[in-house]
């Protein structure tokens, strides 16, 4: 709500805000001359934004965690299966010649990166997190070095806004954005929301999922699925933003402990809040806008390492 | 009555034979051990029972039931099984991981009933101390006690154990012992694979022995004792010293 009255265009200030929702609300018309600007700050590009970042942090937060509870790793998240290059390249590409929509590009080669890094891994009908997060490595080099290509041959223009991508793009979000993204997202989420207790069964191994009832390999690619939709989707329409499904899944399980009953519900809400709030800052603290996906990085990164001090988790368990 | 039947049952892992012709039957509600060498094959057997490796010629009836044609979630409410080491991640709750065992029972979210199992379960393990305690602070001994109530959680017929006392200390072994020995007297038929042949001897119904790709039975209890049979068992150099009417079995020194 507070995001709705904070931004840097100069003639829409909060009390001016208040005052033509209080008038909306109460039902009289329009008072002051500046009605009409003050419908367009707030309704079609303030109120657009704050509902695309808060599903957009809330798509990563629940994907991230569910990611990492499948895998039994917790730091993984959906970038580390080349999702972000994929879909970086394939927003370059789609700027560079503009064949199809930049959105639909990213999505399409977000989960063509994924699909690759999963059927490269995979074997005897299972998956390894060894395997995977080498296969991502290797996806989101091939990846990393088209987008490079792409780069280097678009003109000063397009390279912009390219680059301008890659840093998450929620400045300019709008109501088909939202449209564009908010099923897929609804229908990832809501599956890993159905999930949220297997995932519980499937943190305690392959083995013990299996004697307990459950088939674990198509479990977790269901689940997969369902998370690299909600990613895709998310980043699709947002741009990268860095270490954000890897950082909410861990304060989410500081605050309510492991119980993904409660934390894949809770990672949804407070990784939608949380965006909202880092967005905030990134439209308020300087002149003009911060990247969001930087400001995410800056944050992510010391965040990241000390965590690996601290669990003594390594890849290979 | 039979529990478990295996005929004629072969396994090859890579080309490579480990079981051949192994024809076994295990009784129902007794502790039966299966003692071997490193590498003979006894865990392999027990995973093959316990529905995680497909087998390639013979038959396995376990209360009736093939268990090639046996899914998980079927397979699940029969047989529980208990891996040799579990290693967790994150630090569930005492009470979250004996729920994870009615995984079988539930088709996304736990009711009530599968709480008040994983609850009777806890009890039955004698652990009602530790329900809220974090499962990953635990000692060896404590967690193992978990898994246990985790899988019987699942109501199985049968239960089958790798190594379930191999990373505990000696109190804990002979608790955990007593455990399923108190469990198989309830009825419960229990199979576990175990390193130590004076632990199986003190606290075993009945005892098979995996040696050259093949699963025997020792003929009389009395075998059990016998120290040229299990000179066979372990290839070995072993003795026997004679200890309050009973034998100790220990590795023989040049």
């Amino acid at each position: 709500m507070v995001s709705l009255f904070i931004g840097p265009s100069q003639a829409a200030s909060p009390g001016d805000i208040l005052k033509s929702l209080f008038n909306f609300i109460s039902g009289n018309q329009a008072t002051t001359e500046n009605y009409t600007l003050l419908k367009s700050v707030v309704f079609d590009v303030r109120l657009p934004r704050i509902l695309l970042t808060f599903i957009t942090g809330g798509a990563l937060a629940v994907s991230g965690c569910s990611i990492q509870a499948i895998f039994r790793n917790p730091l993984t998240d959906p970038y580390i299966l080349g999702l972000s290059s994929g879909a970086a390249f394939g927003a370059a590409l789609a700027m560079a010649f503009a064949f199809i929509p930049v959105q639909l590009s990213a999505f399409i080669f977000g989960l063509l990166a994924v699909g690759l890094s999963y059927f490269m891994a995979r074997k005897n009908k299972s998956i390894s997190i060894v395997s995977l997060i080498l296969s991502g490595i290797i996806v989101s080099g091939i990846f990393t070095a088209l987008l490079t290509v792409i780069q280097y041959v678009s003109d000063p223009f397009k390279l912009q806004s390219i680059v301008h991508w890659t840093m998450g793009n929620l400045h300019n979000a709008n109501w088909s954005k939202l449209q564009s993204s908010i099923i897929p997202i609804a229908i990832g989420v809501s599956v890993l929301i159905i999930y949220r207790w297997r995932m519980n069964v499937l943190a305690m191994g392959d083995d013990e999922a299996r004697t307990a009832g459950i088939n674990p390999d198509k479990d977790k690619l269901i689940i997969l699925v369902a998370a690299t939709l909600a990613s895709t989707s998310a980043v699709a329409v947002a741009g990268i933003i860095g270490l954000y499904g890897l950082i909410i899944p861990h304060m989410v399980r500081m605050m309510i402990g492991p119980d993904n009953r409660q934390s894949i519900p809770l990672n949804f809400l407070f990784g939608g809040t949380f965006l909202l709030i880092i967005d905030n800052f990134s439209r308020t603290i300087s002149g003009f806008e911060i990247p969001i996906g930087v400001f995410t990085m800056l944050l992510g990164a010391p965040f990241f390492i000390y965590l690996m001090k601290k669990t003594n988790i390594g890849w290979g368990n | 009555m039979k529990a478990i039947q295996v005929h004629n049952l072969g396994f090859f892992y890579k080309n490579v034979c480990v079981l051949d012709n192994v024809n076994a039957d295990i009784e129902t509600g007794k502790l039966t051990f299966i003692l071997g060498k490193n590498g003979s094959g006894k865990s392999t057997f027990l995973r093959i029972l316990a529905g995680l490796l497909p087998y390639q010629k013979g038959d396995i009836h376990i209360l009736g039931n093939d268990n090639s044609k046996l899914n998980y979630t079927e397979r699940s409410k029969i047989v529980g099984f208990l891996n040799q080491q579990h290693k967790a991640v994150f630090p569930f709750s005492v009470e979250e991981v004996v729920l994870t065992g009615r995984a079988g029972y539930v088709s996304y979210i736990p009711k009530e009933i599968d709480k008040q199992a994983a609850k009777l379960a806890i009890e039955k393990v004698g652990i009602t101390h530790l329900a809220n305690r974090n499962y990953t602070e635990l000692s060896g001994g404590e967690q193992q006690l978990v898994m246990i109530a985790r899988v019987l959680a699942q109501n199985p017929k049968v239960l089958l154990l790798d190594e379930p006392t191999s990373h505990l200390d000696f109190s804990n072994q002979a608790h955990l012992l007593s455990l399923l020995k108190k469990l198989a007297n309830e009825g419960l038929t229990i199979v576990a694979v175990l390193h130590d042949p004076n632990l199986a001897f003190l606290y075993g119904d009945d005892f098979l022995f995996v040696r050259d790709k093949q699963v025997i039975r020792s003929a009389t209890s009395a075998d059990a004792w016998n120290v040229d049979f299990l000179k066979t068992i372990y290839h070995g150099n072993l003795e026997a010293i004679p200890y309050n009417g009973r034998a100790l079995l220990v590795p023989y020194m040049n």
